[in-house]
């Protein structure tokens, strides 16, 4: 308003004056639009400032049968002296186009050369250049303001009261008329939008040299025979073509699903589990096993992000997306086949552990000779020897295991990789995948944690794998650490024979890092769990007898989000006979000439990157075996776009493309609880190696997934459509642009966000 | 043929009954009748009567009544309803759709009085409320005319030439309460007049589209083709006499009837039960030597315009007697005949039994009279009778 | 255990009916609810004979411009009250015939609450062979958006301009208590619902009156797409029952509101025919819960089963 009243100030009282000194009198005015475009309004607002301009005026509209979105006429007169005129209007001086997918020859018809043409359309003026190079003309984003200030809907938005902004700056009018006449007819709220018309509307000045004039408004000689009721007894569809009353048209387009956006894997969540629905494991496993060489692990244990951020937690519980994969895996009969590569390199792999079988299994898949250098005789590195059987079986491992070498990998076991030997591996293949995992693990820098009985957790699970017999525990045991070693520990230990276990970790029971199922199994299977307790001391003569714990509180959130615990001088003295570090490990790069160096997780060196990659965790440090899997992947992907000179695929992720829970039309899903897990006894599985968790009885689980962002040609789209213009094609659905009429109902009922409303001229939003 | 004494009601829809039965081999008679004084014993009749393949629906209001026959017309069906005055108005907004449809509907009117002030007897003011609104409309003057013009009405309708409801009036209690002859034909004497109603646009099984939507200039094609199709009614009624002659032994009432008329200096010009009342007094007039006669219109739509040309041929006066008042006019069969006179005719109209009044003979005389001295045409006169 | 893909996937197969009753290319607005309602009569009529009666009002518009046809089955466009009587003839000489037709009347509120309200209420007495369909947008949309006697307190219309004051007819109520063999309301946001109710109102017997709550974009000032979560939104609220009523005696809830005020609130805020007469969740309440203590009375159902929708 401030700038309205601007000009105001500056302004006289506006009248017949202030007009250009061409226009000349009668003046007649066409307006073509839309139904609920406001064309009727927007003629007799033109009318009234003519009016308050002091001239004579009369205004019309061409009523008919039309709804919203038909094409509709109005017309203005102007004249000094009074009107005698009742007929429309067929030579117009001004010619307003209030769509401009109106623009076609009829709608020129009866406008001369030298007449004044305002166009709403967000296209430039030399878009329109040939066409009314005769014309003096203006064009505006009359929707666009109009849509921008709220005016009207946004599938019908009401233009006039923008439209007719540009118009009296077509005419050079002073805006302080317009502000007059928008107040009188109660329509001061848009008045901002006419300003902006005002300011921003483009004009061009007629070219001369017209060349024909389109004549029009001449008597019809000849009229059409009309059929007499009493003989009219066919059927003759109607052939409007309502598909040009739109401004806007639905389509299908995939958006993300959380899910998949969560899996560090880059498992197409959603692919599989639809597939599993509708096809079955084997369409399942094709689509998992493009990303995830090991689904028996990860459908295991995986601490399952996608879970986390699935879409259906909002509604009544997260898709069992974890058990599904170990379902598909354990199910499946699939077995992918490697592929010709039209330029097969030969790659090292350095470290047979997640991220490392990850690397491999792509590369192989994709045609290359690999050749995996593993220090230990068997292969699997922290899911052979650093989880235990109980939620690892060896028959689930070997089954992963055994489908990644069948691809033609070849295993050098018990081949551990130094410097020297990297060097070697540099000159021999033409890339090479580092992928050694975590180094030592941390210690607690605690008094006494020399004396015997207290053990590194990782040492003690890898002898347990080795075979029960080796591991026998007893009395009270104590591990120390939130995350699933510690867990792993804590079970493994109560299988050993150790008459107690308890659980010390500082921060609270919400904040460890294990899978909270996990977790649960442990208290439920007999861990005592003592949160809030960081040990400060060991005690024992020799032999570890007692652990000193000082009370935690929470501070302030750290960087991560997580609270940071402040160690009080508060301690008691827990008494046990055996300790377990599970405190995490580290992160050492220990096998690279002193000359190379890594950055972005290539070796490079000097300026000179080297076909060395890195992945999993001595790369990234994110400590899961399907961060592993997923970087595995990705560093493999790195090194092939590499070798041959592309970049690989970027992954980027637009916020916009994922589908949030207030996209998912939750009232279209009957309400259904997860299916869940199927574990063993408590009594048979607490002093037991044997798997814990069955996982699933079948697949209806897959039933319950909402397949955001996917469309799973539900119909929902076709029984809604209110002018049936939706039909079946191949691929999913067609929309007959012809007929649409843009209103979106497509749209706003797709129950996962498959859909969505585009504009027209701007081809996508 | 059998002669039966019957009202004039009773007449009318025995003869919807029989033409109803007719339609048996076709798609049926269905009718929606609703009571008004004094049509009331039409309807009365008709839900009395067994009709093979014939429903008569007991509607809620003359709309609907309309309404009704309007969807059994457009299903094929025969169809016929009565009402009068009040009821005639409250249904004139189906009539308007029933004539824009071009369904073939018959309609028996007792003519009555408008009201309120609430008046039963009897007025042609009701009836020619429908004068402009495209249907057909006779006029009659006794029982077998009623019976007869019932007949008539259905053939005439459902020509395809004419195709359009028809109206078919006889003056309330003078005429319909009023019992007399009728000679009843027999069903398959029926049979063979009326053959199977034939309605090409009827709904079927073809997905189209009646009285929808039109543009000026198509409404326009279909009012044309209206007239002309209401035009050549005159010559099919013609064709209708004949054939309903050969069948019935006896012909139909000419759309103008005219009586003693060869040689008159005056005429009566009149509708209905009026025109009886006149012959009377051309009898009387005639004896005294005076050349007067009588013209009934019968077929008031369309007008027989040729035929009054020619009846009013060599005139010297005419009364025009209305059972009717167009408020602030004057008679409306005066404003309608008029104009078919030569200029030197002297016209005078006598509205006249308007509202219900008993017109005897003496009345006429006297307007005559009142005729025989004028040297040149008056103000329409509203003629007080009780 | 899963509603995939909709209506069982029948639309557009052999069991759909060969062609839409409202042809593509006809001048309904877009979002239009009757438009919407046709699509899923279609489907229920699937290849059962059909015949249209249409009194004035925004289908008759829609039925396209002489000689065209918006509706692929034989159409009558009637008076504005009249059609239900003109319904009676067309259904009658049908049953003459022993035709299998089945005569549906289109109607939208006014010419059902009002001007047609005789005529229907006749019809239903006479327990006529009809189907009648009222799709009902709460105004006069064909003349502008008028007030008629459906339309709801609070809403704005050109001759309400500061909002209507007294509630909507009960026309439910009124069609039971004709103790015709079948009224229902419909929901057009419960398709399976909606499509049970069709068919089984197409082969019912007698006079049958269903109620459809039809989105009117134009004229509840509300966005296009958002027509079918209206609905939904009027009946999680409570504002629009869905049940039904056999021969007036047996009343039937099909759906069971969460009552949810935010449902409500979502509703009126969705409309701008409700910005500005002061209508707000909390005065629409008592109104809902009499109605709702009436329906329970009426179904004999104590205690609502605790359904999410």
């Amino acid at each position: 308003m401030g700038q309205i009243m601007s000009i105001l100030a500056t302004a006289s009282e506006p009248d017949a004056a202030d007009l250009p000194d061409d226009i000349s009198f009668p003046l007649e005015i066409r307006l073509h639009g839309r139904g609920g475009q406001g064309g009727v309004t927007c003629a007799k607002l033109i009318a009234a400032i003519y009016a308050q301009l002091g001239l004579n005026v009369q205004t019309f509209g061409d009523y008919g049968a039309e709804r919203s979105g038909a094409p509709v006429r109005a017309f203005t007169r102007v004249n000094r002296v009074p009107i005698k005129n009742r007929n429309k209007v067929y030579h117009p001086d001004h010619l307003l186009v209030l769509d401009a997918a109106l623009l076609g020859p009829q709608l020129l018809d009866g406008v001369a050369a030298g007449a004044v043409i305002l166009i709403n359309s967000p296209e430039g003026t030399t878009q329109y250049a040939t066409t009314f190079a005769d014309y003096r003309f203006g064009i505006i984003d009359a929707t666009g303001i109009a849509r921008e200030q709220g005016i009207g809907t946004s599938t019908v938005v009401i233009i006039n009261t923008t439209l007719v902004g540009a118009y009296a700056r077509l005419l050079d009018l002073p805006f302080a008329v317009l502000e007059k006449v928008y107040t009188r007819m109660g329509l001061s709220d848009d008045l901002a939008a006419a300003e902006e018309a005002y300011q921003k509307v483009q004009i061009r000045q007629p070219v001369n040299g017209m060349t024909e004039v389109p004549v029009g408004g001449e008597l019809a000689i000849s009229l059409p025979t009309v059929k007499p009721q009493t003989e009219h007894a066919e059927d003759i569809p109607t052939q409007l073509k309502t598909g040009n009353w739109s401004t806007q048209l639905p389509g299908y387009e995939d958006y993300v699903a959380p899910c998949n956006s969560a899996c560090p894997a880059g498992n197409d969540v959603v692919g599989f589990i639809q597939a599993l629905k509708k096809s079955g494991n084997d369409a399942a496993a094709e689509i998992l096993l493009r990303t995830q060489a090991l689904p028996s692990v990860c459908g295991r244990v995986c601490p399952a992000p996608c879970m986390s951020e699935c879409n259906r937690r909002q509604m009544d519980g997260a898709i069992n997306i974890r058990s599904l994969e170990r379902w598909i895996s354990d199910h499946a009969a699939f077995h992918p086949q490697a592929q010709e590569a039209d330029q097969p390199y030969a790659l090292a792999v350095v470290g047979g552990g997640p991220a490392g079988l990850s690397a491999a299994y792509q590369l192989a898949l994709r045609g290359h000779q690999v050749t995996i250098f593993e220090k230990e005789e068997k292969l699997g590195g922290v899911l052979r020897y650093g989880i235990p059987v109980y939620r690892l079986p060896e028959d689930a491992l070997q089954r992963d295991l055994e489908r990644i070498l069948s691809l033609g990998i070849e295993l050098q076991n018990n081949h551990p990789v130094d410097t020297l030997e990297m060097e070697r591996l540099n000159e021999k293949f033409d890339a090479v995948i580092v992928s050694k995992g975590f180094s030592d693990a941390y210690t607690l820098a605690a008094a006494g944690e020399s004396l015997s009985g207290i053990e590194q957790g990782l040492s003690f699970l890898a002898r347990s794998r080795e075979g029960e017999a080796k591991v026998k525990l007893s009395g009270d045991l104590v591990v120390i650490g939130g995350g699933n070693t510690a867990i792993d520990c804590a079970r493994t230990a109560l299988r050993s024979g150790a008459s107690s276990v308890k659980l010390v970790y500082r921060r609270s029971r919400a904040e460890m890092p294990a899978i909270a199922e996990e977790i649960e199994d442990a208290i439920r299977e007999g861990v005592q769990l003592l949160p809030l307790r960081q040990p400060v001391a060991f005690r024992g003569v020799g032999q570890v007898a007692g652990i000193v714990l000082a009370e935690v509180e929470l501070g302030k959130a750290d960087a991560d989000g997580r609270r940071r615990p402040l160690v009080t001088e508060r301690t008691t003295e827990l008494a046990c006979s055996r300790v377990l570090l599970a405190l995490g490990q580290e992160n050492e790069l220990d096998l690279l000439p002193e000359t190379w160096q890594v950055r972005d997780a290539q070796a490079w060196s000097g300026d000179e990157p080297l076909n060395i990659w890195f992945a999993g965790d001595c790369a990234t440090a994110d400590g899961t075996v399907t961060h592993a899997i997923g970087n595995g992947r990705r560093a493999a992907m790195a090194a092939l776009a590499s070798l041959n000179g592309t970049k690989p695929a970027a992954a980027q992720l637009q916020q916009a493309a994922l589908v949030a829970p207030a996209q998912i039309r939750f009232s279209h899903f009957p309400i259904l609880a997860p299916h869940q897990d199927r574990h063993k006894p408590l009594e048979e599985v607490r002093k037991s190696f044997e798997e814990v968790n069955l996982g699933l009885s079948g697949t209806a689980e897959a039933e319950r997934c909402f397949s955001c962002g996917r469309c799973t040609q539900c119909d929902t789209c076709l029984v809604y459509c209110p002018d049936g213009v939706i039909s079946r094609c191949d691929d999913g659905y067609r929309i007959d642009e012809e007929y649409c009429k843009g209103c979106g109902i497509c749209v706003a009922e797709c129950p996962r966000r498959a859909m969505d409303l585009n504009d027209k001229a701007s081809g996508k939003e | 043929m059998p002669v039966d004494l019957i009202s004039a009601n009773h007449a009318a829809a025995l003869a919807a009954t029989l033409a109803g039965r007719a339609n048996r081999t076709a798609r049926g008679f269905c009718s929606g009748v609703y009571p008004i004084t004094p049509s009331t014993e039409c309807m009365e009749y008709l839900c009395g009567q067994q009709i093979e393949k014939g429903k008569v629906v007991r509607a809620d209001s003359e709309h609907n009544a309309m309404g009704i026959c309007i969807g059994a017309s457009a299903s094929g069906a025969r169809s016929f309803t009565t009402t009068c005055s009040n009821g005639l108005a409250y249904m004139v907004e189906n009539c308007v759709a029933a004539a824009g449809y071009r369904l073939p509907i018959v309609m028996s009117v007792a003519n009555r009085t408008m009201g309120p002030p609430w008046n039963i007897w009897t007025d042609h003011g009701d009836s020619l409320l429908m004068r402009d609104l495209g249907w057909l409309q006779l006029y009659s003057a006794d029982n077998q005319e009623v019976f007869d013009t019932v007949l008539c009405a259905f053939k005439l309708a459902e020509d395809p030439r004419v195709m359009m409801p028809a109206l078919t009036c006889m003056d309330g209690f003078i005429l319909s309460h009023t019992t007399a002859q009728v000679e009843i034909p027999s069903q398959e004497q029926v049979d063979r007049f009326l053959p199977p109603t034939k309605i090409p646009h009827r709904l079927d099984k073809v997905a189209h589209t009646l009285g929808q939507i039109e543009t000026p200039h198509q409404s326009v094609a279909h009012r044309l083709q209206h007239h002309q199709a209401m035009l050549q009614a005159r010559q099919v009624y013609a064709e209708i006499q004949d054939s309903f002659a050969e069948i019935f032994g006896r012909r139909p009432a000419d759309p103008l009837v005219g009586y003693r008329t060869e040689d008159a200096e005056t005429l009566i010009v009149s509708m209905g039960t009026l025109g009886v009342t006149a012959e009377r007094v051309v009898d009387q007039l005639r004896e005294q030597g005076q050349a007067v006669g009588s013209v009934r219109v019968r077929m008031f739509r369309p007008m027989p315009d040729e035929e009054l040309r020619r009846f009013f041929s060599g005139t010297k006066r005419i009364a025009v007697l209305d059972r009717d008042v167009s408020i602030g006019f004057g008679g409306v069969l005066w404003g309608e005949v008029r104009g078919f006179a030569e200029p030197a005719t002297i016209v005078q109209n006598y509205m006249v039994g308007v509202a219900g009044g008993d017109v005897r003979p003496e009345h006429m005389l006297n307007l005559l009279a009142e005729l025989e001295q004028r040297q040149e045409s008056g103000a329409p006169q509203i003629v007080e009778v009780v | 255990m899963t509603n995939e893909p909709a209506l069982n996937g029948m639309a557009l197969t052999e069991r759909d009916r060969s062609e839409p009753l409202l042809r593509a290319g006809n001048s309904n607005c877009g979002g239009c609810g009757m438009s919407s309602l046709l699509q899923m009569l279609r489907r229920a009529a699937a290849d059962r004979e059909l015949k249209l009666v249409v009194p004035a009002c925004c289908a008759a518009v829609t039925g396209g411009i002489f000689p065209e046809s918006a509706f692929s089955i034989p159409t009558i466009m009637s008076t504005f009250a009249s059609a239900a009587s003109v319904a009676t003839g067309v259904a009658s000489v049908a049953q003459l015939n022993g035709e299998p037709t089945r005569v549906i009347c289109l109607a939208g509120d006014g010419g059902t609450y009002d001007i047609g309200m005789g005529t229907l209420s006749a019809a239903a007495e006479r327990n006529e062979d009809i189907l009648y369909i009222c799709y009902d947008n709460e105004i006069y949309g064909n003349t502008g958006g008028q007030r008629s006697s459906a339309t709801p307190a609070g809403a704005w219309t050109t001759s309400t301009p500061l909002g209507k004051q007294k509630t909507k007819k009960d026309i439910l109520g009124i069609m039971a208590a004709h103790r015709i063999p079948y009224a229902a309301s419909v929901s057009l946001a419960h398709i399976d619902d909606t499509l049970r109710k069709l068919q089984f109102a197409l082969d019912a017997r007698g006079f049958r009156f269903l109620h459809v709550l039809s989105p009117c974009p134009t004229g509840w000032k509300s966005e296009p797409a958002m027509g079918i979560e209206l609905v939904r939104l009027a009946v999680r609220s409570g504002l629009f029952p869905v049940f039904e009523v056999f021969d007036g005696e047996r009343y039937l809830i099909n759906v069971e509101p969460e009552f949810s005020g935010e449902a409500l609130m979502m509703y009126l805020s969705l409309q701008r025919r409700f910005r500005d007469s002061g209508v707000t969740e909390e005065n629409l309440r008592p109104n809902i819960e009499r109605y709702w203590n009436y329906l329970r009375l009426m179904s004999g159902r104590i205690v609502p089963a605790r359904r999410d929708i």
